[in-house]
């Protein structure tokens, strides 16, 4: 078997051509106006929009749409590819909803160790005062870095989780648009790679939320990180209306919307947020990518671009930061909704209870969505907007804690009078609880201007902000990875590694973003490659120290979940059908799930989290004939 | 239900202990810096109030996880637990109290604020510039220009603050507010020094290369030796 029929292969030699063709492209138009023939800015920019053309061209992600253009007819293939191995297909071009969910989290997962090492090379750094091996320029990459390949890290979860269960959870064969959604996952794989190779051609110094004038002046890399966020932008849109229209058009008989697996509504309310703001930030980075490549000033308010053409002005640097944060901070919701709907999906699972409050947990999802566009102005309470907005930025902000409220009231509900089992994927659950916990309660102090204006730009910020997102992603992520691996494998992972993984990482966890926000009360600003040890009354070295110690036990627990994720995927203990004795359909089918999921359409026969009700179910898998 | 009760108030207690309990571990362990402007006062008051808010509600949801885990556990029998949907009632008071804590809040936060920005009619002027990585000052009363910060004690200052090239944020610690500096236009921020001592001055918007070690030096001084300080500088201008 040659290594070309691998899709992903010819995709990255597709990616290669690509770049080389736009290149040679820019400099032959050079040529002709008679200008000197290399500019790397230009070039690398051309030949990074080309390179994603050519990833997709390569891997075929785009075959059958040309093929149609030539009115040629290709069926919907559904299977594994015929006359090479059943797991060739990982890697290739699949339109089954359940691969394609594999490959976006695998994915994720590798790009989640990409950024946490990088994080813990910085956090090596930053454990005593004083540069020790990381250069100024490089520790400024290496945090926007940390920053962007962590939010990849986190669309392509919630992507995976998304693409693999929300069919599966309504009982539809697959997503409504299976072309569109496997097109969606390889938009991420050049992304990604763009994103990486932009370190090595000098990197980009302005942190991920790259604010203008410095991104507008800063290295090459920039192009190749703007063009890389604008690829998985296109996959986070096209993914997004794929779950809408599945989630709208493709339920089966019965379940109403409030009679969905709770953990569709959170996608449902993600994806309306993806699917309307995600355009922002691609148009907030082309916009800083086309003042670099010609000199188009949106940003810039007096020409500071100097010798290169000095006719450029009128811009306004400020701009870039609402158009950036109108996408951004709804973002942050798109990490954690999912999430937080993992939690309210499987706490009724271990707690053997119908969910508290279904209707409340559910739109409060949708309130979350909604509240979370008129809030982005927090993120500029010090920018130098008008003063008087940062008012009605505030009252907003503050309300969005009243939904999230709802949230940790109704789970406290659901534990309540349960009978509790304490299984992996539920310790993670409650981990993620503990930790939103934090990162919510931290939140209305930032919200509130007067408090703000000392904590702004400070590590308190960046100690809030992991809380949210290990509360909000990270736990309950792993949480359905421990929960849905024996329904992906049909193995089960050893349950005693599990827990020891979730032991070092909780108290880890508390002890990283308790410490990160102690030392930004101290008044060490965030981005600082070096800070003063005086800080704090001289504890602050004490405080780093035990900050980077517990993120290389995070770490270490990672690795063990994914040493024991590796070691019983093929070989561990057959798990059952239903370890979890869940109601939810894709439980009520076998592990691992057949190609076609589901025998006949499901029925809907009942509520979906009706524990506790004897003789009631949810749904029926049976096929018609069998009634 | 009777149960519940006894719950409920075992519970109670438990979250008032533990509110104690976090308030004044908080309390310990966050060492704010110095407050060397009259403007900390209402701001650590309000920062004060949130740690209250913080150790209470982390009580409330911490305290009733915690129990509910101990006490309803499964011990080793496979039954389920009660079959309850939820509790309208309790969903609109958990609904409806927040409203009015967080609404609260923003109140007091908002008064704050508009006294925190509100223009003094005696108030000195001095503009700073931010540029790569470094501050320069200017005190337009006598011209002079200079990279440290020199300022009166018990004086309303309003900085102008303007930058050459990319954005910086002018943040000493011991003054807590911040504000950005934004090329092609002049920002401000207000406070009122009270306390006579050498602070520094941190750039706190990421800005590039040298973006951790673009500090200067603010003295705080008494007003005789400012007028002092101003009339050297202004001899130095004239020779």
């Amino acid at each position: 078997m040659s290594l070309f029929t691998l899709g992903i292969a010819r995709g990255l030699v597709g990616q290669v051509l690509g770049m080389v063709i736009g290149m040679l492209l820019t400099c032959a138009v050079r040529i002709l106006l008679g200008w000197e023939a290399w500019a790397a800015e230009p070039a690398w920019t051309v030949g990074s929009v080309c390179s994603i053309i050519g990833f997709l061209l390569g891997v075929g992600s785009l075959d059958d749409w040309l093929k149609w253009t030539r009115g040629i007819q290709t069926p919907l293939v559904h299977g594994p590819p015929v006359d090479k191995p059943a797991w060739t297909r990982y890697f290739s071009v699949d339109y089954n909803h359940k691969v394609i969910g594999v490959q976006y989290t695998v994915w994720g997962i590798l790009l989640l160790m990409v950024g946490g090492t990088v994080a813990m090379i910085f956090r090596t750094e930053l454990a005593r005062s004083g540069l020790q091996f990381l250069g100024l320029d490089l520790y400024n990459s290496f945090i926007g870095m940390h920053g962007m390949i962590m939010i990849f890290a986190i669309l392509l979860g919630v992507g995976g989780m998304g693409n693999y269960l929300v069919p599966l959870m309504i009982g539809a064969e697959d997503m409504a648009f299976p072309r569109l959604n496997a097109l969606g996952f390889w938009f991420n794989v050049p992304g990604s790679i763009l994103l990486l190779l932009s370190l090595f051609i000098g990197g980009w110094d302005a942190g991920w939320t790259a604010y203008p004038p410095l991104s507008a002046r800063g290295p090459i890399g920039y192009q190749l990180f703007f063009l890389g966020v604008f690829a998985i932008g296109l996959s986070s849109i096209v993914g997004s209306l794929n779950l809408l229209v599945t989630l709208l058009r493709m339920r089966p008989a019965g379940m109403s919307l409030f009679r969905m697996p709770i953990f569709c509504w959170a996608v449902f309310a993600t994806s309306l947020i993806q699917l309307t703001a995600t355009q922002l930030i691609g148009t907030s980075f082309l916009m800083v990518s086309v003042q670099r490549a010609i000199g188009m000033g949106f940003f810039d308010p007096r020409g500071i671009l100097g010798e290169v053409s000095p006719m450029v002005g009128g811009g306004d640097p400020v701009l870039f930061q609402h158009l950036f944060w109108f996408y951004s901070h709804p973002a942050v919701y798109i990490f954690v909704l999912p999430g937080l709907g993992i939690v309210s999906e499987l706490l009724p699972v271990f707690s053997r209870k119908p969910l508290f409050g279904y209707k409340w947990i559910a739109l409060s999802s949708m309130a979350i969505a909604i509240v979370g566009f008129i809030v982005w102005g927090h993120h500029m309470f010090v920018s130098g907007y008008n003063d008087i907005l940062r008012i009605p930025f505030m009252y907003a902000t503050l309300l969005v804690a009243i939904p999230t409220g709802v949230k940790f009231f109704s789970w406290l509900g659901t534990i309540w009078g349960g009978k509790v089992h304490f299984d992996t994927p539920m310790l993670f659950v409650l981990g993620a609880i503990s930790v939103f916990l934090i990162g919510g309660l931290t939140g209305p102090i930032l919200a509130t201007v007067p408090t703000d204006l000392p904590l702004h730009d400070s590590y308190f910020v960046v100690g809030h902000f992991h809380a949210t997102m290990f509360g909000g992603f990270v736990f309950p992520f792993f949480a359905a990875l421990y929960y849905w691996f024996p329904k992906v494998t049909g193995r089960m992972y050893n349950e005693k590694l599990g827990k020891i993984h979730f032991f070092i990482m909780t108290p880890a966890f508390w002890v990283q973003t308790l410490g990160q926000m102690g030392v930004g009360v101290m008044g060490m600003r965030r981005r600082i490659a070096d800070y003063d040890p005086t800080l704090g009354q001289g504890q602050i070295e004490n405080w780093q120290m035990a900050v980077t110690i517990a993120g290389f036990a995070i770490a270490f627990g990672v690795m063990l979940m994914l040493w024991n994720f590796f070691q019983n995927a093929e070989v561990g203990v057959s798990a059952g059908d239903n370890p979890w004795r869940s109601r939810s359909p894709e439980w009520q089918i076998p592990s691992p799930i057949p190609e076609h999921s589901f025998p006949a359409p499901l029925k809907v026969v009942g509520e979906p989290y009706d524990y506790g009700l004897a003789d009631s179910g949810y749904v029926t898998t049976t096929s018609p004939g069998d009634d | 239900m009777a149960s519940n009760r006894r719950h409920f108030i075992i519970a109670s207690v438990l979250i008032v202990i533990c509110t104690l309990i976090v308030y004044w571990v908080l309390d310990t362990v966050l060492l704010k810096p110095a407050a060397a402007v009259v403007e900390a006062g209402p701001i650590d008051y309000l920062f004060d109030l949130h740690i209250w808010l913080i150790a209470f509600l982390f009580a409330l949801v911490g305290v009733f996880m915690c129990y509910a885990l101990i006490v309803f556990r499964a011990r080793g029998d496979e039954g389920d637990g009660e079959h309850i949907h939820g509790n309208g009632l309790l969903e609109i008071i958990w609904t409806v109290v927040p409203c009015f804590v967080v609404v609260y809040f923003a109140w007091i936060g908002t008064t704050m604020l508009i006294d925190l920005t509100e223009a003094h009619p005696d108030e000195y002027v001095v503009s700073a510039e931010g540029r790569q990585w470094s501050w320069l000052f200017t005190y337009p009363e006598s011209g002079a220009v200079t990279p440290d910060l020199v300022l009166p004690v018990d004086t309303p200052i309003r900085m102008d603050l303007t930058s050459d090239d990319v954005l910086h944020n002018f943040w000493v610690p011991e003054f807590r507010v911040k504000q950005d500096t934004v090329p092609g236009m002049v920002t401000y921020v207000r406070f009122t020094p009270n306390l006579i001592g050498e602070y520094v001055l941190r750039c706190a918007e990421l800005c590039g290369t040298n973006h951790s070690g673009m500090l200067a030096t603010v003295r705080v001084v008494s007003q005789e030796e400012f007028k002092l300080w101003q009339s050297e500088q202004v001899a130095q201008l004239q020779e």
